[in-house]
């Protein structure tokens, strides 16, 4: 996880099969943006041009596909330019739903929970990847809790962190809950066959 | 498939744009604006509700709806929303990051899905708290503008806050404070003129030589000025707030409250004697704001010194009289010895000086006798003894005296009346002279061959005798004074030179003295018509005049 971000891991997460949509990598930089401003931004984009990956942020377009592993070089790039830790990381990804328009555009389907948990949380996923598979595993509305798995994705670890955040943010958004705790409790990278995560809520 | 990918490119890009295009729109409103999910959570707001709500978009975002409106207020205003689809310009409070209160119009539509399934709700709001502070500023002056009674204005004012368009309210709220606020200083321009004007009339009353009491629309006393105490032995804090009948309390106030009454209705003249040598003339003047009375006025006026001079004028022609009617009778009794041939036979030309003589001074011993009997009535002393009477039989007797005068002047004279009538109390002499004076005049003052007619009938149990004639009337402008002491019509001057003009002064108390009524109508050129009435006997209660 503390791996440095070197042109080899660049060019190795580059080789990643799967791309993503541009706002997903967009969102990094607004974060870096909204909580550190232009320089903090610069450095961040100095990292990726560093590693043999120049990218600028504002430039990329939000709907486009981009290269899969460009997401998690991203995120390496702002631990590595800004000292970023776990949490951090992971706030990265708590901002992200606030400002995705895919997010926007699923809020039709809010409406009832478990509708939507289950038929069409698996389409947010593909909205932004085209590879890998969201699984909603279990919901129980009254005891408030929910466990979902993604499978068949191996990015690199730091996405599992983002994606912690992720859920438990999309989680406030749809049931409106006060508080939510998200565990990753399965990861390919401790040996699982999938990522799972435990969401509860109050 | 290289086509197909521009063509996905291209979607890519419209879609990137119109994003940025939405985007833009939505935070350039100036109007807050958010997005809530069905579960009440907040999924999008604009710039306009971060900057008025306090909170980032980290924060914002995904925060319930009921953290920052009151929670049963909101509730039942998206339950509403639910209902009608539509919920506009509904008054709530909205509450800031730092925990400020702000008063907020608020809007809510449901957005749909084409089924028809609620996703969720859009909210905007306008906030209320400069018209709320525009809105006490003016409760406020409304408030000092009623103490001031500008009602018509207020109820202007009412009316544009009952409005319901909030940008037209707070546009005419605002001409209206302006406009408000102009009319306040010339309000407090013109309180303070009514100020001075009101300290000038204070300077005077309190200054004014006859006594001053104003009463106000409940009779109760709010005004006694230095004079009115002085005459009345009253202090002005034991006055003010306080109604005539408690006035009446003091011992010297009580004649003036007997004399007004309790009520103090339309306009009041009397003299009323307070103490000894001490009488004042007490006049009561309602005081009128248009049709209405708000007030009564009560000036107390000394007249004691032009009593006093009166009863002594009154003295001094008492006096006078008396003492030139003596010589006037033997003058009278010598001439009348001359003129009977007691002391020798007259030759012609000496009998008409004397004859002349004798006529002047009887005109100059009746004159005496009617300042005597002027006298006579002012000092309360024309004494007089009521007897049952006939007033046909009166009446003729007077008649009957003046037959050669009416003959000498070719009249034609009736005298009207029914066979007989019910008995009268009156004293006979003095209603003899007051028909005699009416008879004279009429007889005077007629022309040559012209009618005279005297009527009497009974009427709603009084005796009412009238007497027409054809002379030569009294002038409109001259009909008020008629009854006064000394007056004399330039026209009756003019025909008739002699005459004191006090046979109808003495006529109207003879009158009056019986409980009678006296009056008139007259046309000058065309006639005079004297009417009076006295009781029937039964109802006749008489005194002295």
């Amino acid at each position: 996880m503390d791996q440095k971000l070197t042109k080899e891991l660049a060019q190795k997460l580059m080789e990643f099969k799967g791309e993503i949509r541009g706002i997903d990598i967009i969102s990094d930089g607004d974060f870096v943006l909204r909580n550190h401003g232009e320089e903090a931004l610069k450095k961040v984009e100095e990292k990726l041009k560093e590693v043999g990956f120049p990218i600028e942020y504002k430039k990329l377009k939000p709907m486009g596909f981009y290269p899969g592993g460009l997401k998690a070089l991203s995120l390496l790039a702002i631990k590595e330019a800004l000292g970023y830790n776990n949490e951090q990381i992971e706030e990265i990804g708590k901002a992200a739903p606030r400002f995705s328009l895919i997010i926007k555009l699923f809020v039709k389907y809010f409406f009832s929970l478990k509708k939507f948990f289950f038929d069409y949380s698996p389409k947010i996923w593909r909205e932004y990847w085209t590879t890998g598979e969201f699984v909603p595993v279990e919901l129980n509305e009254e005891k408030q809790f929910a466990t979902v798995r993604y499978q068949n994705f191996d990015l690199h670890p730091i996405y599992c962190l983002y994606l912690k955040g992720y859920f438990t943010t999309l989680t406030k958004l749809i049931i409106g809950a006060k508080k939510v705790e998200c565990k990753e409790t399965k990861c390919t990278f401790r040996g699982d066959k999938f990522h799972e995560y435990f969401l509860k809520w109050e | 498939m290289e086509e197909e990918n521009q063509k996905i490119s291209l979607l890519v890009e419209d879609i990137s744009l119109l994003q940025n295009y939405i985007e833009d729109l939505f935070n350039f409103l100036p109007t807050p604006i958010c997005f809530i999910s069905p579960r009440k959570v907040i999924l999008e707001a604009n710039l306009a509700f971060k900057e008025i709500s306090g909170y980032t978009t980290e924060e914002i975002i995904g925060k319930s709806i009921e953290e920052i409106f009151k929670k049963e207020e909101i509730e039942s205003l998206l339950k509403e929303a639910s209902e009608k689809e539509l919920v506009k310009e509904k008054e709530t409070v909205f509450i800031t990051r730092e925990g400020k209160e702000i008063p907020v119009s608020l809007s809510i539509k449901l957005r749909k899905s084409p089924e028809g399934e609620a996703l969720g709700y859009f909210l905007g709001f306008f906030d209320l708290s400069q018209i709320k502070i525009v809105e006490t500023q003016l409760r406020e002056k409304i408030k000092e503008l009623e103490e001031l009674g500008e009602k018509e204005l207020v109820l202007r004012i009412r009316e544009i806050a009952k409005s319901k368009d909030i940008e037209r309210k707070v546009e005419e709220l605002e001409k209206t404070r302006k406009a408000l606020m102009n009319i306040l200083e010339d309000v407090e321009e013109e309180r303070k003129k009514a100020e001075e004007e009101k300290s000038k009339t204070l300077a005077i009353i309190q200054n004014f030589v006859d006594g001053l009491l104003v009463f106000d629309k409940e009779g109760k006393v709010s005004l006694i000025n230095p004079q009115a105490e002085n005459f009345c032995k009253l202090k002005r804090k034991e006055v003010i707030g306080k109604s005539i009948l408690e006035l009446s309390q003091f011992p010297d106030f009580k004649p003036i409250a007997e004399a007004v009454g309790r009520e103090m209705k339309g306009i009041f003249r009397k003299e009323v004697p307070l103490r000894k040598d001490f009488i004042l003339e007490v006049t009561t003047v309602p005081i009128m704001r248009e049709e209405e009375k708000i007030g009564t006025l009560m000036i107390l006026h000394d007249v004691t010194r032009e009593k006093m001079i009166e009863r002594m004028k009154t003295e001094f022609v008492s006096i006078s009289a008396h003492q030139l009617r003596t010589p006037l009778s033997a003058i009278k009794w010598t001439l009348k010895m001359f003129l009977d041939g007691d002391l020798g036979e007259l030759t012609k030309e000496q009998r008409e000086f004397l004859e002349k003589i004798y006529q002047s001074n009887e005109r100059m011993i009746n004159l005496i006798n009617d300042l005597l009997n002027v006298t006579r009535i002012e000092e309360g002393r024309y004494l007089y003894r009521p007897v049952l009477a006939d007033i046909i039989q009166i009446c003729q007797s007077v008649i009957d005296s003046y037959k050669e005068e009416i003959g000498k002047k070719n009249l034609k004279f009736e005298f009207k009346r029914p066979k007989e009538l019910p008995k009268v109390r009156v004293d006979i002499e003095k209603i003899s002279f007051a028909i005699q004076n009416l008879l004279e005049n009429a007889i005077r003052y007629n022309r040559e061959g012209g009618e005279i007619e005297i009527t009497l009938e009974e009427k709603e149990g009084k005796i009412k005798f009238s007497i027409r004639d054809t002379g030569i009337g009294i002038p409109k402008d001259q009909q008020h004074r008629v009854f006064t002491k000394f007056f004399r019509a330039p026209n009756a001057i003019r025909m008739e030179t002699e005459g004191s003009g006090l046979g109808l002064f003495i006529t109207k108390n003879i009158i009056e003295a019986h409980g009678g009524e006296i009056w008139f109508e007259s046309e000058e050129g065309k006639g005079t018509t004297f009417y009076f009435t006295l009781p029937v006997a039964s109802n006749t209660n008489v005194g002295t005049i």
